[in-house]
């Protein structure tokens, strides 16, 4: 079993790498604003960023006050995405490889939000991708790596990673350099204010108004996370780069900012100074003050709240992250994996799960995975889905004995992971669920949500985990490396050190069935001998 | 000075000043004739715009019944008033200098103007002929019974104005025609002559055969007279349409406007001054009496003759350097930066970045900025066959730029033909911003080539007036030049420059905050010195910020070419400013500003004067130039023009200028002198250091 992790994050990052730089444009379709970075690739993944455009927009407005996006804004938003076509190809960027465009999924709110997206399709050839708050979290973190990486204050205790959107706010907990938690709120500030113009908020309430929701949001935050446990709350804040050069003067392109608690006071009369006023003596564009002025408000209470010390004011945004993933620096690497895995692991602490059985199944079964690759033919992501299903199926027992399965498929179903979408969390979750008894059947609820791709992917992953687990049938690890053979018909699997397998052959019995019926093989578990045939 | 003098020179009459400081050029006998000529009729063509814009805007204002109080204490009326009684004192003086230091000195040299009296026979037959043939056919007279059904002339052109004699048994009645003299023929007619050149003007011939065209009526008199209408028509941009078309009726409209000032030639009657005043609705103090030929601007053709190069500036040929001749204008400016200070330097590298990327298959795109170009200019030609190659050429025409409007409409349409999309300025902005980038491609990828300017893309007029070139291919210039266009050409919000500040956004607050910090540093003991030079300084914030500077103790040392409102040298107020200006061979164009921050100066190349107009209502560029040789050519430069003692004045507290005096003949500073050796020294240097490079003959074996 040559196959380990790292060579897997290999392989998968050097997929459609092309030698000398390659001129990329990304583009993100935003609530406020349609922004778009051109930027180099090396070969070696250095990102040189040429150009930065952004266009107010009032897509978001649209979306959340009518529900759906009027004419002269799609017709806007093409205009927009035409321009920026001509722009890409004055840097040679003509092909769809070259162009990654993403729309933030408040947008994907309004009715027509995919006949949006076709119009522009049709119209400008750019293909724009709904992506979800999860993805957009991930991004996030993609793009904060090399910053966390680089600067020791953060690797080192507790950071929160806040970005306030137009439509929502995500949120990450890094503890000691892993991502434990990832969530989203839906506290946008464009989404604020358009419930109040909605409701007919008084003008002299607005502003408490905006911050009470923002009190009970923080609130929410806080909610498992230990005030003064936090030492920085980094704020991404590459969207408003404007307000924050105003704040922070001497603030660099591409360097952070720190802003101390003893500032937070200033940042918050600038958060709440009217609008008008700031695009007045600032020049600071309509779009971004709309955003920024919640948002400052939004990073100073948390900071406020979970009694940091200064708040980190980073330059990145969405569209880097676009950026290092192309250069191959973010889907499914090695370091994106172990975080996920971490925000998993956490998620199990908090319905207290067995942890050693936990990561044993994940072992055991990510053996599995690669040993039967030629089987399967499941790519990295469905391995690390398997892995987070491994170190979650038991965390339904939190609720109850009976059927914890099922309640292992709710729970994960209803959390969010750092990384994955809702379908990854789908088909986690249902993984989880067919760790035991039922097999998959059409009629049952989440399954049947899945395409058939999804199904096989669920049938053929939970089919892993129910050996895996049969093989930690104790939950003491005593089966923790195998050697796997396997023949036309028969799937051999040895525990070299361990003399009696009574149990786990039992436990074999009522699990394997759906191995055998997915994979065709019969498992057999051997013990103490080193088989001659090993695969 | 007593202490209740306002802060502010008078905008209007500091212009005048400047205008009698070409004057003085025009006077001074140091200068060759025809180039005081020149100068002459450069006062003349001034004053033509100045009264058409200036003038006109505050007639407008006076009549529409404004008459506040400005910054300098003088209300509309008091600003006419002194306009007028001053430009009337020009004006006699300007002929004076014409008959006196120019037309003399040239009959010496066998260049005359000769009266329809002075011709020779031969000379009579020939005007007889070109009036029989290319006058007469051509020529209507409009007779003219009352004033009010005065033609509708348009402004600057010549005619004639006669009054009939009524016939004997008539009633005394008074009867005038017009005769418009055709624009299209040369104002100056050659007269065949045995030695010399001799002319006769267009208006002498028509007056000396003004008789045929009222046979049977007596001509009592015959006056020539120039008019000028008022121009300062806004163009509101927020209207809904099209521009182009807008600019169209503009055209249109300035043949209509009102008429702000009659030049009349000299002996006109009463009775005819009085029909004038009648029919054009003008106030006593607008019609100009001229002892010579009127519209002393004309005079620029009768300088450009062929020959006589002795009366002329000895020609000074633009240097360039070695490697720009011999290499790719990519292949240096990928190596090091460039700060070229034209006309001593060559316009040509600029002309050939934008004439390679045209050629080189590896350029993907050019964007540049054209305010005021030359007719046939080679950038146009480069542009359009750049869009030919299948290259993205985006150009922003700046159809708003003064009296090239018609030329400007002709130049977009036929870039448009050729496939440059093209971008017809902001509205409600002048772009006055001078910026070209090429994008290319590369073995190590994108790179971009940035040339900031503060000089148009003309390279006419790049070898008549002194700009300076800024040309690099650093990050930083290159994304802050490609954000500059993404957000004149609407595809983007304005975002942060790393390198740059625009109008009207940010420009004007960091001008103001380089001046306090220069303040800031001078109050706290440190040495503040502030060198700018510009051709106006009219905008209140930033006089008041010098003021204010002064007074700490910052040494500021100004050199501007035409307006200043700022008033030097007032205890109390401004006496650690001192301003210089230079009227020379080369029009001083150029803005430069050097901020001394403690002693590592801030260095500034820019497209905008000190005025609202370019801080409030242009797009100008204001450029820091960092890389060290260029920052310390541009202070010499700085330096240099502050030393001028030859053809710099000194402006004096009163708004008066005054001759420097150097203390004796070695202690001459002539600036554009110094430039143009410096520039000559370099070229002969590097020429010496191109000989010195060996090129050995070496075996067939190892040439291969």
């Amino acid at each position: 079993m040559a196959v380990n992790e790292q060579n897997i994050a290999v392989a998968a990052s050097v997929v459609g790498k092309a030698p000398g730089p390659k001129p990329m444009a990304v583009i993100d379709v935003g609530t406020t604003a349609v922004r778009m970075d051109i930027a180099e690739i090396s070969a070696t993944g250095d990102i040189r960023r040429l150009e930065s455009l952004q266009r107010a927009v009032n897509l978001g407005r649209d979306t959340f006050s009518g529900g759906r996006i009027r004419q002269a804004t799609v017709e806007e938003c093409v205009g927009i995405l035409q321009a920026y076509r001509r722009v890409m190809e004055e840097y040679g960027i003509s092909s769809d490889d070259q162009v990654r465009a993403v729309a933030t999924s408040s947008i994907m709110e309004a009715d027509n939000g995919d006949a949006f997206l076709d119009r522009i399709y049709i119209t400008t050839r750019i293909n724009v991708v709904p992506i979800e708050e999860s993805e957009v979290n991930r991004l996030t973190y993609v793009a904060l790596y090399r910053l966390l990486e680089k600067e020791v204050f953060l690797k080192e205790g507790n950071a929160l990673i806040i970005e306030v959107g137009g439509g929502s706010t995500k949120l990450l907990l890094i503890q000691d350099g892993a991502v434990t938690r990832s969530s989203v709120f839906r506290l946008g500030a464009l989404r604020m204010r358009e419930t109040m113009e909605k409701h007919r908020t008084p003008a002299d309430r607005i502003r408490a108004v905006v911050e009470e929701h923002i009190e009970r949001t923080v609130e929410e935050m806080q909610h498992g996370i230990p005030v003064e446990t936090v030492q920085n709350v980094i704020a991404v804040a590459g969207d408003m780069r404007l307000t924050m050069s105003k704040l922070v003067p001497d603030w660099k392109e591409g360097e952070t900012a720190k802003l101390v608690s003893g500032a937070f006071a200033a940042v918050e009369k600038i958060a709440v100074a009217p609008a008008d006023e700031l695009v007045r003596k600032h020049h600071i564009p309509y779009h971004e003050v709309e955003t920024a002025g919640p948002a400052l408000l939004v990073y100073t209470r948390v900071a406020r709240a979970f009694k940091a010390k200064q708040i980190v004011v980073s330059t990145l945004s969405l569209r880097e992250g676009l950026l290092v993933d192309e250069a191959g620096g973010g889907l499914w690497t090695e370091s994106f994996t172990n975080q996920i895995l971490n925000s998993a692991r956490s998620l199990g602490e908090k319905y207290d799960y067995d942890r050693l059985h936990a990561a044993n199944v994940m072992e055991l079964s990510l053996t599995l995975f690669r040993a039967l690759q030629q089987e399967h033919h499941m790519d990295v992501r469905l391995g690390v889905l398997l892995k987070v299903a491994a170190t979650l199926h038991e965390i339904g027992l939190f609720v109850s004995n009976r059927s914890h399965h099922k309640h292992s498929m709710y729970l994960i179903q209803n959390s969010d992971v750092f990384g994955l979408s809702h379908e990854d969390m789908l088909i986690a979750a249902l993984v989880a669920r067919y760790h035991r008894r039922s097999q998959p059947k059409p009629t049952h609820e989440g399954f049947v949500m899945l395409d058939r791709e999804g199904r096989i992917a669920v049938s053929k992953l939970a089919a892993l985990l129910r050996v895996a687990d049969a093989l930690d049938r104790r939950h003491t690890q005593r089966i923790h490396d195998i050697l796997l053979s396997r023949d036309e018909r028969r799937l051999v699997i040895t525990a070299p050190d361990v003399e009696d397998v009574t149990l786990e052959r039992l436990a074999m019995e009522g699990k394997a069935g759906m191995f055998e019926d997915v994979y065709g093989l019969k498992v057999i578990l051997r013990t103490g001998v080193t088989p001659g045939e090993d695969s | 000075m007593p202490t209740n003098t306002p802060h502010f020179i008078n905008r209007e009459l500091s212009w005048l000043e400047f205008n009698r400081r070409v004057l003085e050029e025009a006077r001074d006998t140091e200068v060759p004739i025809l180039e005081r000529l020149k100068f002459l009729a450069i006062t003349g063509s001034n004053l033509d715009e100045f009264f058409m814009v200036r003038v006109g805007g505050l007639w407008q204002l006076r009549r529409a019944g404004k008459n506040r109080r400005d910054d300098s204490g003088l209300s509309v009326g008091d600003q006419i008033a002194e306009i007028a009684g001053r430009t009337h004192a020009f004006v006699s003086e300007q002929y004076d200098c014409l008959a006196k230091d120019i037309l003399e000195p040239l009959a010496a040299e066998g260049v005359r103007i000769l009266a329809i009296g002075q011709l020779s026979a031969e000379q009579q037959r020939h005007i007889a002929r070109v009036f029989d043939q290319e006058i007469y056919p051509v020529v209507t007279p409009m007779a003219i019974r009352e004033p009010v059904n005065f033609p509708l002339l348009p402004g600057f052109g010549v005619n004639l104005c006669v009054r009939l004699a009524p016939p004997d048994n008539a009633p005394a009645e008074q009867l005038f025609a017009i005769i418009a003299l055709p624009r299209a023929s040369s104002r100056f007619i050659g007269l065949p002559a045995v030695e010399g050149l001799q002319y006769i003007l267009l208006e002498e011939v028509v007056r000396g055969f003004v008789e045929r065209f009222f046979p049977g009526n007596t001509v009592a008199e015959c006056s020539t007279f120039r008019i000028t209408r008022n121009a300062d028509l806004s163009v509101s941009e927020d209207l809904a349409g099209d521009l182009l078309e807008q600019m169209r009726e503009v055209l249109e409209e300035r043949k209509e406007s009102d008429c702000v000032r009659i030049e009349v030639s000299q002996g006109a009657s009463k009775a005819m001054m009085a029909f004038f005043t009648a029919a054009l609705g003008l106030d006593e103090c607008m019609v100009y009496e001229a002892t010579g030929p009127v519209g002393l601007a004309a005079f620029a053709k009768l300088v450009a003759m062929p020959g006589h190069d002795n009366l002329r500036w000895e020609p000074r040929a633009p240097q360039v350097g070695t490697e720009l001749r011999s290499e790719s204008i990519f292949d240096v400016l990928s190596r090091k930066d460039l700060l070229l200070f034209h006309p001593y330097d060559s316009f040509d590298p600029v002309l050939r970045l934008v004439e390679q990327a045209a050629d080189d298959p590896d350029v993907l795109a050019v964007k540049q900025i054209l305010y005021r170009t030359s007719d046939n200019s080679p950038v146009v030609a480069a542009l359009a066959r750049a869009a030919a190659h299948g290259k993205h050429v985006t150009v922003v025409v700046e159809l708003k730029a003064r009296f090239d409007e018609a030329r400007n409409i002709q130049r977009a349409l036929a870039l448009e033909r050729s496939g440059v999309h093209v971008i017809y300025g902001i509205k409600g902005l002048k772009t006055h911003a001078k910026v070209c980038l090429v994008v290319r491609r590369e073995a190590s990828g994108i790179r971009r080539y940035v040339h900031f300017g503060t000089g148009n893309y003309n390279e006419v007029t790049a070898r008549l007036y002194s700009d300076v070139s800024y040309m690099t291919s650093r990050e930083d210039y290159a994304s802050d030049a490609s954000v500059f266009f993404n957000t004149i050409t609407g595809y983007s919000a304005p975002v942060n420059y790393k390198k740059l500040d625009a109008a009207p956004l940010t420009l004007r607050t960091r001008l103001l905050e380089l001046i306090e910090s220069e303040t800031q540093r001078a109050q706290q003991g440190q040495k503040g010195r502030i060198m700018a030079k510009f051709n106006s300084l009219t905008d209140s914030a930033l006089i008041e910020a010098l003021y204010a500077a002064s007074q700490a103790g910052v040494e500021i040392r100004l050199n501007v070419r035409g307006i200043c409102c700022l008033r030097p040298g007032v205890p109390g107020l401004s006496e650690n400013i001192a301003v210089v200006s230079i009227v020379d061979r080369f029009l001083e164009h150029s803005r430069i500003f050097c901020f001394h921050r403690g002693g590592d100066p801030q260095v500034f190349i820019s497209s905008a004067d000190w005025m609202p107009r370019n801080l409030d209502r242009r797009i100008e560029l204001l450029v820091a130039v960092e890389d060290a040789g260029c920052r310390e050519r541009l202070i010499r430069i700085l330096d240099t023009c502050m030393q001028d003692n030859v053809k710099g004045r000194k402006l004096m507290p009163d708004g008066s200028y005054e001759c420097m005096k150097p203390k004796s003949r070695k202690d001459k500073v002539r600036s554009q002198q110094v430039f143009y050796r410096a520039a000559r020294d370099s070229a002969d240097q590097d020429e010496h250091v191109l000989q010195k490079v060996f090129d050995p003959v070496l075996p067939a074996a190892s040439a291969k």
